[in-house]
């Protein structure tokens, strides 16, 4: 098990909360919550070691794109990326969230 | 399958049973009441810790569904999530009795008790079992089983317990899983590969034909909600657990020894020929029948010299002392039982609808008199029976049977009062103890109180012993021993300096003290199941800590 943080430069506030997930084999659960200052905050706790750089390079295409001032949880069960990236576009869509 | 509700996660099938708009959670991932006790064991918390409970309206009806993640851990119950669902079924209890009228609906996918916190999870599924039969008396209680996990373990328990059990042909229900079963008992017993037995052994649809499932319904959404809104207006049936002459009869006339397809079974089922049964006492034989701590324990507080009994492994006896008439059972082993999983003291098909029927015949000697006898159940129970057979017929409701007699004597004004003498592990002990009043125990090595034996834990785990032995050093839920289980604050007393194996005099009057002071104590009997629990010291200082969270959490919210 591993505890990563990560933060980024975002822009865009969010007035509601999402969750979405389940912490299952290959899967995993995402808490978004309004966010403070121009930063994005995302703990990450994940049951699969050694991952962080991939962690960063998904989560840094995610902020880039959908620049969300965000406070984010995430408990992680070995997912893969994709699952990963489809997740979180799925948070965004309880966000109501419109490019 | 286009509106499949098995494929839909635990959320999704509560939010799918309520009218549009109208799901409610209560104490939901925001509220980050996480299980305390998976981190330090290496094991990714989920932030609802796998159980979602909601209030809502159902075709018009007020509703509350409690929903079990099957996808984390298993849908296995610890603190957190077990502390959710005995607390918001209190609350349902409270405002029924009140006269608001909710009905809960249990939405089951679960292997049972969570073993990464193994003794909370039996705490939890006692105080789930004796909120669920609190509240059958006041509305239905709907218990729903889409599949994927299906319910096992404990949960299996409650799940006959409820009022109407309802099901998908994709469920499965049983007490031990076919792995367990074949860990513990060999391939010949029972081969976990082997998926058509297991389907047509433990599969819902031949549940619902003998008796165990009450209905099969499509897997839809709305064809769930059609059948649990029937469910809701039916007028009470009895409960399934009543059934204890038929069951009694069934298993005098079932052969252990023959081989038994699911067909065969079914049509023997249906040609019982029920006959009455009456309580049967302990009598004085001839020599000791058993050797063991609940034989030896139970032979020396009622004074019967080498107690005997139609039954041989369930033991009773009504004893006077200082003018008060007490009942004491204890479940012993019977070398010579024709149920060959049942030998050594488990809790087996016999054993559970026996206590049941031992209980309820106190029930009914003291109906008329406010005085009523004290219920006293010595534990010595290495597990419950693993076996082909007992799956087969149906070892979750036998264990319900006896589960909801001791409730039902609770409730009606009985003090009762489990003596845990030797081993108290698992189903045994929910059957036979944890719906006592008050859980008095001996400090001695040779007590244990677990989900499950050290080696099966292991295996179920994946872990090695050693790794299992560092995680109950973390977590005092997963140990073995009386001294770790004391700080989880729910035993009344622990005995120091008893002499376990062969009590002497000084040790018996050591227990009846207990036992007195235990009853003198019990104020209200219908609730104090779990408030001693959790208003003891142990339990405020750290016990239960996440419990009594999870709970004014839920009054909050409510």
């Amino acid at each position: 098990m591993e505890q990563l943080h990560f933060q980024y430069a975002v822009s865009r506030p969010i007035t509601q909360s999402a969750h979405i997930g389940v912490v299952g084999s290959g899967d995993l659960e995402i808490l978004v919550v309004p966010g403070e200052g121009g930063m994005a905050q995302v703990q990450v706790l994940t049951g699969s070691e050694g991952f962080g750089q991939t962690w960063d390079h998904v989560l840094t295409r995610f902020f880039t794109r959908y620049p969300i001032v965000a406070q984010m949880t995430i408990h992680d069960y070995g997912a893969t990326p994709g699952v990963v990236m489809l997740r979180l576009t799925q948070a965004l869509e309880v966000l109501g969230y419109a490019e | 399958m286009q509106n499949s509700y098995v494929e839909l996660n635990g959320r999704e099938r509560a939010q799918a049973l309520l009218d549009r708009d109208t799901f409610r959670e209560l104490v939901g991932p925001f509220d980050r009441l996480y299980s305390p006790h998976l981190e330090p064991q290496g094991i990714v918390p989920q932030s609802d810790d796998g159980v979602i409970v909601a209030r809502g309206m159902l075709q018009g009806e007020r509703v509350l569904i409690i929903s079990i993640e099957g996808a984390f851990q298993g849908g296995g119950i610890g603190e957190v999530g077990g502390a959710k669902i005995s607390g918001v079924l209190e609350l349902a209890l409270e405002a029924n009795i009140q006269g608001e009228r909710i009905v809960p609906i249990l939405v089951f996918d679960t292997g049972g008790v969570r073993l990464q916190e193994a003794n909370y999870g039996l705490l939890s599924i006692s105080e789930i079992s004796a909120q669920v039969i609190a509240l059958r008396e006041h509305v239905p209680v709907i218990g729903v089983i889409p599949g994927r996990i299906g319910a096992f373990g404990g949960m299996s328990i409650v799940a006959e317990l409820t009022s109407t059990l309802i099901a998908t042909r994709m469920a499965r229900l049983g007490l031990n899983g076919p792995e367990v079963i074949e860990q513990e008992a060999g391939v010949m017993e029972f081969d976990s590969r082997d998926k058509e037995l297991i389907w047509n052994t433990i599969g819902a649809r031949q549940r619902q034909v003998t008796g165990l499932i009450d209905e099969l319904v499509e897997d839809d959404a709305a064809a769930l909600t059609a059948a649990i809104y029937q469910a809701m207006k039916r007028p009470a049936q009895p409960p399934k657990t009543l059934q204890t002459d038929f069951y009694l009869s069934l298993l005098s006339q079932f052969d252990p020894a023959e081989k038994w397809t699911p067909d065969r079974y079914n049509q023997f089922y249906k040609k019982v020929n029920p006959v009455e049964y009456f309580a049967s006492l302990a009598k004085e034989g001839a020599s000791d029948q058993a050797d063991s701590r609940g034989y030896r324990w139970f032979a020396s507080l009622t004074g019967i010299a080498h107690p005997v009994s139609d039954t041989p492994s369930v033991l009773a006896a009504d004893i006077v002392k200082d003018g008060q008439i007490y009942r004491y059972i204890s479940v012993v082993p019977d070398a010579a039982s024709r149920y060959p999983r049942a030998k050594v003291g488990e809790v087996g098909l016999l054993e559970g609808w026996t206590v049941a029927k031992l209980v309820r015949d106190a029930i009914r000697l003291d109906q008329d008199t406010t005085n009523k006898r004290p219920i006293i159940a010595i534990v010595d129970v290495p597990s419950q029976a693993y076996g082909y057979s007992e799956e087969l017929i149906g070892i979750s409701l036998a264990l319900a049977a006896s589960t909801d007699a001791y409730a039902a004597a609770r409730m009606q004004g009985h003090p009762v009062v489990a003596l845990i003498v030797g081993n108290a592990i698992s189903g045994a002990f929910l059957a036979h103890g944890l719906q006592a009043n008050r859980l008095v125990a001996l400090d001695d090595p040779g007590v244990h109180i677990q989900a499950m034996s050290k080696a099966s834990a292991a295996r179920i785990t994946r872990r090695s012993i050693a790794e299992l032995e560092e995680a109950t050093s973390k977590v005092p839920a997963m140990a073995y021993d009386i001294a770790s289980y004391s700080q989880l604050g729910s035993l009344f007393r622990l005995l120091q300096d008893i002499h376990a194996d062969a009590p002497r005099v000084q040790d018996l009057r050591a227990a009846e003290f207990a036992i007195a002071e235990a009853i003198a104590s019990i104020a209200d009997a219908s609730r104090d199941l779990i408030s001693s629990r959790l208003q003891s010291e142990a339990a405020r200082n750290g016990g239960r800590a996440a419990t009594l969270r999870v709970r004014e959490a839920l009054r909050r919210q409510w």
